[in-house]
């Protein structure tokens, strides 16, 4: 199809103070050759709009590149169908707000912004959609626990089928193990008997739920939309699911590594074999003095380092179904911190009301095996003093270990389960967005993820069956999950030139691609999210996307003037990544902070998705130096693409060789990382970069 | 299908929206501030991470802007509700929208306003003008006119100086009518009001502030912009102290722990040592309630030298002639009374449910319990305590519950 | 270290007595802080308060802190879990009096209500017993002159001897209290005589200083003032009135400085006890649990002055109840007197005795 393409200039917000408009139209018209070139002294307004809508319908423009504020301002006026290719050229916030008006400097970077702009509507398409031939709908929850049990309800009553697989012969998983469960709704004063038997019995109402008990899964393959499942329960037996939520749950901690706090002694017992014991035995007669130790091996650097969330209310609990059983008891709990947040506060208020159930926080100094007792000495009490108790039995608050994904067992090229975070558990690296995971349309929930009770399990597990219902909705629309919902755009790859060098498919935080034997990358599209960092990481430059291409950005690079060297004006390109340094660039303009005008940006998808073919091409172009601005990388990552910044600080070393080699400066490439808050520091990366580039000197390669 | 409406446009609202949205199903989405993001967007940093809100807020507005099964109002709250799950008739009441929604935001009005308002952004601590933007990555992204503050028709300067006609001072407040299937109520929380703790002087001492508050005083965009100064003199303390339980698991105030103020204090320490590494900071403290693997974050903060956590609420706050403070506590763990002199105090005050104007279950607190009419959701601090990671999931958990009505 | 086995029965006995829920205390420490008397080191009453959640009635007993606190109850006011700490250490010093009680049987009928018939027949039955001795058993002719239904030399002789042997009693319990106070840390060597501690406690008793710091409630200070030294007046005229007994100089005559003093003593007695039940009445927020303990000898010591100012009256006017009231007047003489060690009265010794004991270790009070 031609590519027809309208330009349209606004000259308000000081747009037309600062730059001469006229000469833009020059650019457009004369240089460019564009036709259709417009100026608006308000594109947003309704006539603007107008405007636009009836040249694409009167001149059949499939490419509109309106230069006038950011392309975050003003982003649901400016809404054209969906096969108009729409480019903003940022001449508002990153010229005309943050410029000098009327300046030379200015006018050149808003006609380079134009021309990167043209460029660029000319080297893309619009992306279609990667939509597979048959989809499927239904979902696979993996672990028939409460979370696994209270995710499956949920998805089928929202009318998807769902297949809950469990590797025991009994739904239920712990809750079947428990004597009575923690009160979460108000006034939460008494304790609940387990509702694990109800639960199952509204799970088997459910026609669209398929219970798979004694089965385990031997292969996962595909991709969202299409996954198929290879079950085991003695014979193997296939299905395809579009998403899975995966809730493997816990395992308790070893507690024979707990031979200091007691454990070996007979009548010391985790808090799951205490569970057990009354379960087991309602009419048993319990020891008089019980003694509960908090933080048994969790919070603690030589056992488990994090805190395990439960098992403070897990000990209230039980404390006060001994006092229950058996008037005559005392109950001692020693603690580090007691941690009933929230509104679970009040329970633990109500088993204080106790009068027999003891609480102090202090340290176990040691504790000794007597005939009749055992004898417990504690330090850094509230009583001001250390204390010694002899106790008949001791419960070990013991802390929860997450059973992994390991289960799944995905055929991935990056490995058979979910990623890991610290401590394994499978949990989002992301405060905003809990429900990140690594591998497109797979979910984990409960405490897998993250320590947590029962109540915050099954809230968890309904988070988790709406983002597995999402993917596979999305999937069918051939769009992107999250972050970049709603992308059509997929990556293409033009086999013929690839090396196999296996980069894409070790870079890709998704594991979107998998190889053959020889190495050649094979594509899952569905699991991609877009990113682009594939891009970046292809040596022989054989990854593209439809409307993100190593074409496109090479040519929007070539597109800048680069004045010679003798007018000492710099050129320094910028690669910004979208997500967060874009909108800092934004705000430095919106707060009228100025820095200098040698730069050029250009947004990408990640900064991981910048290809080493750019950063040539630009210095051949003649730009004197290349900045890479992307999110945080490190322990708390902010990149939300998990290591694209990190990729580009490695990558940015390697290219600094390459360059000594070219008998270049490395210097000229520099990687900086900003939040987006960080706007007010914009100025100073900037001018500083600029500054260290004159003092370098120009780009030997200009005018070459 | 008729749409689910969200009510709230904090991060938990933000977060249904968009979750039901991209499922492909209709979402109304109001707000009552002129705009979204609700108490997060006025914060600096998140705890564990100390990320900016900002970030993932960007992320998500832009998912928002994008997604046109999405309508949302702001400047909007929910009048009356009637009906039953599937078939809800709502009425919503737009207040007077001064600024249209073509106001490009080009700041041209802020030359001319001679009004000036307390910015409630920034809980009073600075001005702007009566016609203002609610902060500098306000969602939606135009100014807004404060209506106490604002002389209208016998000024009329901004409109005359408007180019692209967007302000209308004779706005009327206007009523909606809508029919949705399902509603989720995200109408979130408020600090409690640290004038009530009589024995912490918050109301007479200028350099006690509250933790929100505080917020905008280490936040480049708050206060101070990059610097934090203290209330009475603008200059910067070096010496400061935070105060636990300010409210929270008190009969007196609010019996129940409001689950943040602990980790958000431990924030608020490293994000002051990072802007001043030297300074010296005690937190003063009943339980130690950071829960998971935010546990590493307490070990950073407990090998920083710098911030000294003690066992023991603070009784009592005075103030010297210096407008310094004189912190009483009792130090449990060595059975001693302390007295700590702290150029700045932030209190760490608790969540309380945000009003709502229809009439649904509340506890004894006022959280909105789970038990409603079919159909209606309460989500996040609208019904208990939580942090912003555990609003985001209980938001996406109400996301399914909503489509779940046809 | 200490071997703790929580003694329950106290502790419940504790809770009954202070009205207190005490276990939902969840040592925070703001009591410690807001109480205006508590010293920086070991402060009470937080640690208190764990000790009488657990059980540790030695650790209480013989705690002179419990002793120090004049409840004004800001620690309650201010407690965010609502375990009033002002009315368990008030619990704490209620079961002091029956736990250092000589007889032991004596502390028991004055700290239960069921015992209180009897309480109130031990004097009835003595005081009429001494008056068959002395033969004077019933309600004499002519003009009220009590010295004729209790001749004063027997008066004075055995309620001196009954006094004296009560104190007496009491001392020996209060010694016990002392060496239990000395156990509670050998670290702490006690320095300086009883006489040169006490006499560095002076103000602090003369003045009542440390009644100032109170911020919850300003009354407190005025009334116990007032009844402070309206009794102390009342026992210097009393004092007198034995010696004039004796010189044969008795009754005084109405203008008679002593009796005016006298008077005035009684007046300041009957507004300060007349603010202190009012508040205890109306103020029950403020003022925390009022206990049996509390109401024997606010009750005795009130019904003791109005008493006394009607048995005066009743000699000018010749009444003819006169007599009875007299008895009456004298069962309640027996419950204030008395009884001392055994009902709150004795806090008048054991927080003197506490003080001079925290003086010792140089223990001071904010």
């Amino acid at each position: 199809m031609d590519k027809k393409v309208g330009v349209y200039i606004c000259s308000g917000c000081e747009i037309g103070k600062s730059i001469d408009i006229e000469k833009l139209n020059q650019v457009a018209s004369s240089e460019q050759n564009i036709s259709i070139c417009k100026n608006h002294s308000s594109l947003c307004s309704v006539e603007g709009v107008d405007l636009i809508n009836n040249d694409i319908a009167s001149e059949n423009l499939n490419r509109v590149i309106i230069a006038a504020c950011s392309p975050r301002a003003k982003t649901e006026v400016f809404d054209f169908p969906e096969d108009v290719i729409l480019e903003r050229a940022n001449l508002r916030e990153q010229v005309a707000w943050c410029y000098e008006p009327e300046n030379e400097d200015t006018q050149m970077a808003a006609e380079d912004y134009l021309r990167m702009a043209v460029t660029k509507v000319n080297n893309i398409d619009v992306p279609k959609p990667f939509i597979a031939e048959s989809i499927s709908s239904e979902i696979l929850v993996v672990g028939g626990g409460i979370t696994g049990i209270t995710s499956a309800i949920e998805g089928a009553k929202a009318g998807y089928t769902v297949h809950i697989v469990e590797k025991e012969e009994r739904l239920g998983g712990w809750l079947n193990k428990l004597h009575k469960q923690i009160p979460y709704t108000v006034p939460y004063n008494t304790l609940i008997d387990p509702e694990i038997e109800e639960k199952i019995k509204e799970l088997e109402q459910f026609e669209n739920i398929k219970i798979h008990i004694s089965t385990t899964i031997n292969k996962i393959d595909g991709q969202p939309g299409q996954f198929e499942v290879f079950l085991n329960n003695g014979k193997e037996e296939k299905i395809t699911v579009g998403s899975i939520v995966t809730s493997t749950g816990w395992k308790p901690y070893d507690a024979s590594k707990l031979s200091h706090l007691g454990y070996g002694i007979p009548n010391v017992l985790t808090n799951v074999e205490f569970e057990d014991l009354v379960k087991n035995n309602p009419d048993k007669e319990l020891p008089k003095n019980i003694l509960f130790i908090q933080c048994a091996g969790s919070r603690d650097k030589d056992h488990l380092p994090y805190c395990s969330s439960f098992c403070c209310g897990t000990s209230l609990k039980q404390a006060k179904y001994i006092r229950d059983l058996s008037p005559e008891s005392n109950v001692f709990v020693v603690y580090k911190d007691i941690r009933t947040l929230g509104l679970y506060e009040e329970f633990y208020k109500e088993v204080q009301k106790d009068d027999q159930i003891f609480f102090t926080k202090g340290e176990i100094e040691e504790i000794t095996e007597n005939d009749n007792d055992i004898k417990v000495n504690v330090k850094d009490t509230l009583l001001g003093e250390n204390i010694s108790l002899s106790v008949d039995m001791i419960v070990l608050a013991t802390g929860m270990v997450p059973n992994g994904t390991e289960d799944l067992n995905l055929n991935y090229r990056l490995g058979k389960g979910l990623p890991e975070l610290k401590y394994n558990f499978s949990d989002s690296h992301f405060i905003c967005f809990p429900y990140e995971t690594r591998r497109t349309g797979i979910y984990a929930a409960g405490s897998l993820r993250a320590p947590m009770d029962i109540a915050s399990s099954k809230e968890d597990a309904t988070g988790a069956m709406l983002k597995a219902i999402q993917t596979i909705e999305a999937t069918k629309r051939g769009e992107a999950v999250h972050p970049r919902s709603g992308d059509k755009s997929y990556p293409e790859l033009y086999l013929d030139r690839c090396t196999d060098c296996k980069r894409c498919t070790e870079e890709c935080p998704f594991g979107a691609y998998d190889e053959n034997e020889k190495g050649t990358p094979i594509q899952n599209p569905n699991r991609c999210r877009r990113c682009g960092i594939c891009v970046g990481s292809c040596p022989e430059r054989v990854i593209s996307f439809a409307d993100y291409s190593i074409n496109s950005v090479s040519a929007m690079i070539k597109s800048v003037e680069i004045p010679d060297e003798f007018e000492e004006k710099p050129r320094i390109l910028v690669f910004v990544c979208e997500n967060d340094a874009y909108p800092a660039f934004d705000m430095a303009g919106q707060k009228g902070l100025k820095y200098s005008p040698y730069i050029r940006v250009i947004p990408v998808r990640c900064i991981g998705s910048v290809n080493k073919v750019w950063i040539s091409d630009a210095l051949s172009q003649g730009f004197d130096g290349i900045l890479q601005i992307g999110c945080k990388p490190g322990d708390d990552y902010q990149c939300h693409f998990i290591h694209g910044s990190e990729l580009t600080e490695t990558r940015g070393e390697n290219l600094q060789e390459t360059l000594e080699t070219m008998m270049l400066e490395p210097e000229r490439i520099r990687t900086e990382f900003v939040e987006i808050t960080d706007y007010h520091k914009i100025p100073d990366i900037i001018n500083d970069y600029v500054e260290e580039i004159e003092l370098i000197g120009p780009n030997p390669f200009k005018d070459m | 299908m008729k749409p689910v409406l969200v009510i709230g446009g904090g991060m938990s609202g933000v977060t249904t929206t968009v979750e039901i949205a991209e499922v492909g199903k209709d979402v109304i989405l109001i707000e009552k501030n002129p705009y979204l993001g609700g108490n997060v967007v006025k914060f600096n940093n998140y705890f564990p991470k100390l990320c900016p809100p900002t970030c993932g807020l960007e992320i998500n507005f832009r998912r928002i802007k994008q997604n046109s099964r999405i309508k949302y109002y702001t400047s909007t709250e929910i009048q009356e509700i009637s009906g039953e799950k599937g078939n809800f008739k709502v009425k919503l009441k737009t207040a007077p929208q001064y600024v249209k929604n073509n106001c490009t935001a080009c700041g041209k009005c802020l030359d001319v306003c001679p009004e000036e308002r307390p910015d409630k952004f920034n809980y009073g601590f600075t001005k702007t003008k009566a016609i203002y933007l609610p902060h500098e990555m306000a969602f939606p992204y135009k100014f807004n006119i404060d209506d106490e503050y604002c002389k209208k028709e016998s000024c009329n300067k901004c409109v005359e100086v408007c180019e692209y006609d967007a302000i209308n001072l004779s706005a009327k407040e206007e009523i909606i009518d809508i029919e949705v299937s399902s509603v989720v109520v995200a109408t979130g929380w408020k600090n409690y009001d640290a004038s009530k703790i009589d024995n912490l002087n918050y109301s007479t001492s200028k350099n006690i502030i509250t933790n929100v508050e505080f917020e905008r005083f280490i936040t480049s965009n708050g206060v101070g912009e990059n610097k934090l100064l203290r209330p009475s003199d603008n200059s910067e303390p070096k010496k400061l102290a935070f105060v636990q339980c300010a409210g929270s698991r008190d009969e007196n105030h609010l019996p129940y722990c409001s689950a943040v103020c602990c980790s958000a204090s431990l924030k608020h320490a490293l994000t002051i040592q990072e802007l001043y590494p030297k300074s010296e900071i005690k937190i003063f403290y009943i339980d130690m309630r950071v829960t998971g693997r935010n546990e590493d974050f307490l070990i950073k903060v407990q090998d920083n030298k710098n911030i000294g956590l003690v066992k023991g609420k603070v009784g009592k706050i005075t103030e010297t002639e210096s407008n310094n403070l004189i912190l009483e506590a009792e130090d449990i763990l060595s059975g001693k009374k302390m007295n700590y002199k702290a150029e700045m105090v932030v209190l760490a005050t608790g969540i309380v449910p945000s009003d709502i104007s229809i009439n649904l279950n509340k506890d004894q607190n006022n959280f909105i319990t789970d038990l409603q009419t079919d159909g209606i959701y309460p989500v996040a601090c609208s019904r208990k305590p939580m942090d912003v990671s555990s609003s985001v999931k209980d938001a996406t958990a109400a996301a399914l519950k909503a489509i779940q009505i046809k | 270290m200490i071997e703790v086995s929580p003694d329950i029965k106290f502790k419940k006995q504790l809770k009954r007595i202070s009205n207190s829920s005490l276990n939902e205390c969840m040592q925070c420490g703001t009591c410690s802080v807001v109480c205006s008397l508590a010293p920086d080191e070991r402060p009470f009453p937080r640690k208190e308060m764990i000790w009488a959640g657990w059980g540790m009635k030695d650790k209480l007993i013989g705690n002179p802190d419990i002793w120090l606190c004049h409840q004004c109850g800001d620690c309650s006011t201010y407690c965010p879990r609502g375990v009033k700490p002002a009315d368990v250490l008030s619990a704490v010093r209620e079961i002091s009096y029956q736990h250092y009680a000589k007889p032991k049987f004596l502390g028991k009928i004055l700290n239960d209500p069921k015992w209180f018939p009897v309480a109130i027949l031990i004097p009835v039955i003595i005081i009429s017993a001494i008056l068959i001795m002395a033969g004077t058993f019933q309600i004499p002719e002519g003009p009220v002159n009590y010295s004729k239904f209790f001749p004063h030399a027997w008066l004075n002789s055995s309620f001196s001897f009954l006094w004296f042997l009560t104190i007496g009693l009491g001392i020996l319990g209060l010694r016990n209290f002392r060496n239990d106070m000395k156990k509670q840390d050998p670290d702490l060597k006690p320095t300086g005589s009883f006489i040169k501690n006490l006499f560095s406690i002076r103000k602090e008793i003369i003045l009542h200083s440390n009644f100032s710091t109170c911020t919850a409630q300003k009354t407190r200070k005025i009334a116990h003032f007032l009844v402070f030294y309206g009794f102390i007046l009342l026992l210097f005229v009393t004092t007198f009135a034995i010696y004039a007994a004796v010189t044969h100089n008795y009754p005084l005559e109405f203008k008679n400085p002593f009796k005016i003093i006298g008077n005035i003593a009684a007046i300041m007695l009957f507004v300060g006890l007349g603010i202190m039940i009012a508040n205890r009445i109306f103020n029950k927020k403020d003022f925390g649990n009022s206990t049996y303990n509390d109401w024997l000898f606010l009750v005795s010591l009130f019904l003791l002055t109005v008493s006394g100012v009607i048995v005066e009256a009743a000699r000018f006017i010749n009444w003819g109840l006169a007599y009875h009231l007299y008895f009456f007047h004298l069962v309640c003489v027996w419950f204030v007197i008395i009884y001392l060690p055994y009902t709150k009265f004795g806090h008048l010794l054991f927080r003197v005795v506490a003080m001079v004991y925290a003086a010792s270790i140089n223990r001071k009070l904010k």
